[in-house]
């Protein structure tokens, strides 16, 4: 196998396949990358039995092959060589032989044949997402996923194409996020089912805002074709709690707030917050709310946001970073809060099908 | 709370007769008045509405709601309100459980003593069992006893390194076997002490679903301890232990250097020894070797039958990795399960791990699996057993434990003759036992000269022909190691 590569283009290929493999295995050939060199270019691929990712970086090949090489090691050596043009030609026994201006290397790789493929998904179903739908919709849910691995059902991004809508739900216990996007697709091809988190970044780092994915679906693993990209995962195995059960029906109060003012308010707040109650005090008054943090041993911060509000007066208090977290994701200039007490869940909407439910904390004053 | 004295009932008519049943309704009516003062109208309705008590009987705040998203969101947001409305509502005092209706049936915490029960907290492992419930009921009981269901006498291969003890732990679990109390099992890591234990428990409770069985490590028994001495409940806490019917005590060897747990477990055991209790107990050294243990308990350990497990042979060692292949239900050619027998010979996890690694890559590799291949595969393990697997860590730490100094003082500058001189029987026996160069030897002891190693080797060799004291140490720590 030989061929030319310009450096900023293997980088790139290398950087996109590179984050799922874990600096741990159990294989020694699940450290390394899967390239495949063809008329194509290079076909990069990795992963870690559970996710894997294969990508194309364009390439002059001169002699078709394909081998396996340690990925990390060699992303930083491409990284530091010298001249913006490299040549690679890998032996019969995997030995590859880096050029680049002054330079060489020499590594050593593993048979391709070692390399456990990616699974097949031959009579899968299929699903046309538009990428910039997907991509927000992920931005908007993720950062709801639960880390607590004994729930491993909440471990990733409840995916449900249902009724011409695809829906994306991320819970942990507290909090919920989800996003309803209309969608057009077969009602043959009806399901739902559990993105696990680390394919759900993955994704993240390979959507852009246009453009269109693919989705393939089998039993228990699901293909994303992004371009020349694929990503493929296991499903998460399990029933997904009903959370519609989480979302209050009825509110009594509405205020419709600036996300960006509520967002910035809050950051500047929270440097006040302690670290053991760790929470914003929101107050609402005659069109103002007071957003209060304190500490019994630093000090106190306090400010005020003109509102449009005639309702009763209450307070209520949240967790600052579970507040924060959808008004970063969002991009709309106006948000909606619908609250019932101080101690039923909040509700953060936006004019979109997004929807936010955050469990409040207690006040013990 | 009625002491029913059958103690055990079918669970299913127990949950549709929840509401029916005068004392849980009321109990729960309490308890639900005071959590609708906690918790507010939409979440109370939303979360408490069509929940019920389950099994009160046996044991207090066992809650079963409607869906595993209930489940989740009460014991994320509303275990504190919960347990403070028991407490408020209906005055019992106990660590609340969210369950799913009709999905789980809890193990019951010994049904005649609920009420004490609650005062001592949840956390003593007492089961008594269900004798209908065989099968997956079963299976779950002893999962909450912390039992792995697989760990029975069927799934042990016995071989020559076992037989003994595999009688003696079957003689005292079909109870043939009194005398041989207390059992004391000894054995280097992952040779089946645990499993024999395991398996003696299951045939217990499998003997007499009443019997009291408690099962646990030392660990554990030691933080159960200082939680008792903290909140001030130590007579629950005794009272928890020393009326069991059996009790089953792993790694035994984390009580050394716990002085109270010590005190507070040679009272328990004699306790049990006096009432003619089966004790078990399972040991990573012989009882004389575990450093810093009370020499009365060292003797009562050896009071009863010790029984010792040995590096599985050859045969066994085939025998358990066809075993292993039987239940995963993979196939490999004969040359390779011989193969990986001859490579890891030290140890039954290592042996599982291995067959594991070759299992699951021929499971994802199409080529057939050779000899070579496997070689390649266990590289790493298959080192860790060739060398000699002694390192400098664990010569100083063995070294600052005999000697009773920090382990930090290995690496100081510190010089007082109490230190120096451990420190140098280290570099000495680092020298004699690794196969490390002099200058590695002395980076590891705070970055020393070498020829400072070459002294301290001099001096503890000379030291160890005049000094009696010095040579026996140094036997001992050797011995030590060298297991």
């Amino acid at each position: 196998m030989k061929f030319r590569i310009a450096k900023e283009a293997f980088l790139d290929g290398l950087q996109q396949v590179q984050h799922v493999v874990s600096s741990r295995t159990t294989l020694p050939i699940l450290s390394n990358v899967l390239i495949e060199a063809s008329d194509e270019g290079l076909r990069l691929t990795t992963t870690d039995l559970d996710v894997g990712v294969s990508g194309v970086a364009a390439a002059e090949v001169s002699k078709p092959g394909s081998t396996t090489l340690p990925v990390k090691r060699l992303v930083n050596i491409i990284r530091e060589l010298p001249s913006a043009e490299i040549e690679v030609s890998v032996d019969a026994k995997n030995v590859a032989s880096i050029k680049s201006g002054p330079s060489f290397f020499k590594i050593i790789g593993l048979p391709d044949g070692e390399f456990p493929p990616l699974a097949d998904f031959k009579e899968a179903k299929e699903y046309h997402i538009p990428q910039a739908i997907f991509r927000n919709g992920l931005k908007k849910t993720s950062y709801a996923i639960s880390t607590d691995e004994t729930r491993y059902v909440l471990n990733g991004i409840f995916a449900s194409f249902k009724e011409g809508k695809l829906t994306l739900v991320a819970t942990d216990g507290r909090r919920l996020a989800m996003v309803d996007h209309e969608l057009e697709f077969p009602s043959s091809h009806e399901v739902d089912f559990i993105v696990p988190t680390k394919a759900v970044q993955e994704l993240q780092r390979h959507l852009s805002t246009e453009g269109e994915l693919l989705l393939k679906l089998s039993d228990n693993q699901v293909c994303f074709e992004i371009g020349s990209s694929v990503i493929v995962s296991k499903l998460i195995e399990g029933n997904y709690p009903n959370y519609r059960q989480v979302i209050p029906g009825e509110s009594k109060e509405r205020l419709t707030l600036s996300r960006e003012q509520l967002l910035e308010t809050t950051r500047r707040v929270s440097l006040l917050s302690s670290e053991k109650s760790n929470s914003v005090k929101l107050t609402f008054g005659h069109n103002t709310v007071d957003v209060m943090a304190n500490s019994p041993d630093i000090g106190e911060a306090n400010e005020t946001l003109e509102v449009k509000y005639e309702g009763k007066e209450f307070s209520i208090a949240f967790n600052p970073e579970f507040l924060m977290a959808p008004l970063k994701s969002l991009e709309e200039d106006e948000i909606h809060l619908d609250l019932i007490d101080e101690m039923s869940p909040g509700v953060l909407r936006t004019e979109d099908a997004f929807l936010y439910v955050l469990m409040p904390m207690r006040v013990t004053s | 709370m009625s002491s029913s004295t059958d103690g055990v009932t079918n669970h299913e008519t127990r949950n549709e007769s929840a509401n029916e049943s005068g004392s849980e309704g009321a109990i729960w009516d309490k308890v639900k008045a005071k959590l609708s003062e906690y918790i507010s109208g939409d979440a109370f309705s939303r979360w408490f509405k069509n929940a019920e008590l389950i099994g009160a009987d046996e044991q207090p705040g066992i809650v079963g709601v409607q869906s595993d998203m209930h489940q989740i969101w009460i014991e994320t947001n509303y275990m504190d309100e919960l347990r403070a409305a028991f407490a408020e509502g209906a005055g019992i005092h106990c660590s609340p459980k969210v369950i799913v209706k009709g999905q789980e049936v809890p193990a019951l915490e010994e049904p005649k003593q609920a009420a004490r029960k609650s005062r001592a907290g949840e956390s003593v492992k007492v089961v008594t069992p269900d004798p209908t419930g065989k099968g997956v009921a079963f299976e779950r009981r002893l999962k909450r006893l912390g039992i792995n269901p697989e760990l029975d006498f069927e799934s042990f291969v016995v071989g020559d390194n076992s037989q003994f003890a595999h009688a003696a732990c079957s003689a005292v679990a079909h109870q043939e076997g009194r005398s041989f109390n207390p059992l004391f099992i000894h054995g280097r890591a992952g040779l089946g002490k645990t499993h024999l234990m395991s398996a003696v428990a299951q045939q217990l409770l499998a003997n007499d679903p009443k019997a009291k069985v408690v099962f646990l490590t030392a660990e554990h028994f030691a933080n159960e301890f200082i939680e008792a001495v903290r909140k001030g409940n130590l007579d629950a806490f005794r009272k928890a232990y020393r009326h069991a019917d059996a009790m089953l005590i792993d790694d035994i060897q984390f009580l050394a250097g716990k002085e109270r747990t010590q005190d507070e477990f040679f009272h328990t055991f004699n306790v049990l020894l006096n009432s003619q209790t089966q004790v078990i107990l399972t040991c990573d050294r012989p009882a004389p070797e575990i450093q810093t243990l009370d020499p009365r308990l060292i003797s009562r350990f050896e009071s009863g039958l010790t029984v010792e497990l040995q590096p599985p042979g050859f045969e066994t060692r085939v025998a358990i990795l066809r075993r292993k292949m039987e239940q995963w239900k993979v196939e490999l050619e004969n040359n390779v399960v011989v193969h990986i027998a001859n490579s890891i010979k030290s140890n039954v996890r290592r042996l599982e791990g291995a067959l594991t690694r070759v299992a699951s890559y021929s499971f994802l590799s199409s080529e057939p699996m050779s000899v070579q291949k496997v070689d390649e595969l266990l590289g790493d393990l298959v080192r860790d057993e060739n060398t000699n697997q002694i390192t400098i860590e664990q010569i100083q730490k063995t070294v600052a434990d005999y000697y009773g100094i920090n382990l930090g003082d290995m690496r100081s500058r510190r010089r007082p003759a109490s230190i120096a001189f451990p420190r140098q029987v280290a570099m000495y026996l680092s020298r004699s036992l690794t196969k490390l160069s002099l200058v590695e030897i002395g980076d590891a002891f705070g970055k020393r000269d070498h020829g400072t190693v070459i002294h301290a080797c001099k001096k503890v060799k000379a030291d160890m022909e005049t000094d009696v004291e010095v040579r026996g140490g140094v036997e001992k720590l050797t011995s030590q190691l060298e297991r």
